[in-house]
């Protein structure tokens, strides 16, 4: 099993350009951009550790193999 | 100026068909435009990627397709040459999937690759620029070629096209994140991720990313594969999403520029108004 920390690091730099991607796209504006970062990376990593944690459940619950 | 309260002029003709029509034969949405000299140059360049891709590959492209997904021609929807959609189908019905046994692939497959999908690529902004032109007047039409010229600015390189129009933060920004993707994907893959026998459709997200991926997949791609590359999985998808997001920035770059482009221009039937002009 790798280290779970890479993973998440991993995770974290792949997040933080989609985010950035996704402010450039939306916002004509640098200054608008950048300023709406901040709301963008934490509704982005709320989201995917909201998601992470329904699928830990799912994953012990309904779903475990053991 | 709000153009939308300008006079009103025929635009050239109707952008969707003009798009649809190049997507088939490179050049005929010019053509349909009244363009001839554009639509040949146009056709000669993006079919001539294309054959001289198809030469390099002896039509063995395809190939490199696992067996269980060599089905049929749509599992080829998502290779970069669907761009070219014509000299995709052309290539499907002449070559297949070749006899069903391996064979010993040419000795420049991988450069006839590249070839075929920028054949893909430089035809989506053919698409481009005849779906620009149709909704300018006749006159401006040759003003289509630099939003499309700024998209495959920043394909080949992600970031130039924002850095052509003069906006260097997000060329920075775009060049090193995206850049760096693909990068830091190819180290932790340790190269396994570029190459396109290996990973087919992989291969068409990080060729997104142009000249940057080109370039890495030639100095350190295609090699063997000798032990395990532990975070091989992660580097793959990393690379990926780096081409992939360089989507996001090309239609940052072509809006920018068609929004100067119709901003400038006098009315054309049918079209929207823009946000900035309709708030002056």
């Amino acid at each position: 099993m790798n280290d779970i920390g890479t993973h998440l690091l991993l995770f974290g730099i792949v997040g933080v350009a989609i985010v950035v991607l996704g402010a450039i796209f939306s916002e004509p504006e640098d200054r608008e951009a950048i300023g709406s970062l901040r709301k963008r990376l934490v509704w982005f990593f709320a989201g995917c550790t909201a998601v992470a944690l329904v699928m830990l459940v799912i994953e012990h619950t309904v779903a475990s193999v053991s | 100026m709000n153009w939308v309260q300008g006079k009103q002029v025929e635009q050239a003709g109707a952008p969707n068909l003009a798009a649809v029509l190049t997507w088939f034969v490179p050049g005929a949405g010019h053509l349909y435009l009244g363009r001839p000299l554009v639509a040949l140059v146009a056709f000669a360049i993006v079919q001539g990627l294309y054959f001289v891709g198809l030469r390099l590959t002896e039509g063995m492209a395809f190939e490199f397709l696992q067996p269980d997904l060599r089905g049929g021609p749509y599992v080829v929807a998502l290779s970069p040459e669907a761009g070219n959609l014509g000299a995709l189908v052309w290539h499907i019905r002449q070559y297949g999937f070749g006899p069903g046994f391996p064979r010993e692939w040419p000795p420049h497959i991988h450069l006839g690759t590249w070839l075929t999908a920028a054949s893909g690529f430089a035809n989506a902004c053919v698409m481009l620029m005849a779906h620009t032109e149709a909704r300018l007047p006749k006159r401006d039409a040759s003003r289509a070629l630099r939003p499309t010229l700024m998209v495959f600015a920043g394909w080949l390189v992600p970031g130039l096209g924002h850095f052509l129009q003069k906006r260097r933060l997000r060329a920075a920004v775009v060049f090193v994140l995206l850049v760096g993707l693909v990068v830091l994907g190819s180290v932790l893959a340790q190269g396994s991720n570029l190459d396109r026998e290996r990973h087919y459709y992989y291969w068409g997200g990080q060729f997104l990313a142009g000249l940057p991926a080109m370039a890495l997949e030639f100095v350190h791609g295609h090699a063997r594969v000798a032990g395990e590359i532990p975070y091989a999985e992660a580097g793959l998808m990393i690379g990926c999403v780096g081409g992939l997001l360089n989507v996001l920035a090309l239609i940052d770059v072509y809006g920018f520029d068609e929004n100067r482009l119709l901003a400038n221009a006098p009315a054309a039937r049918g079209a929207e108004p823009l946000a900035t002009d309709a708030a002056s």
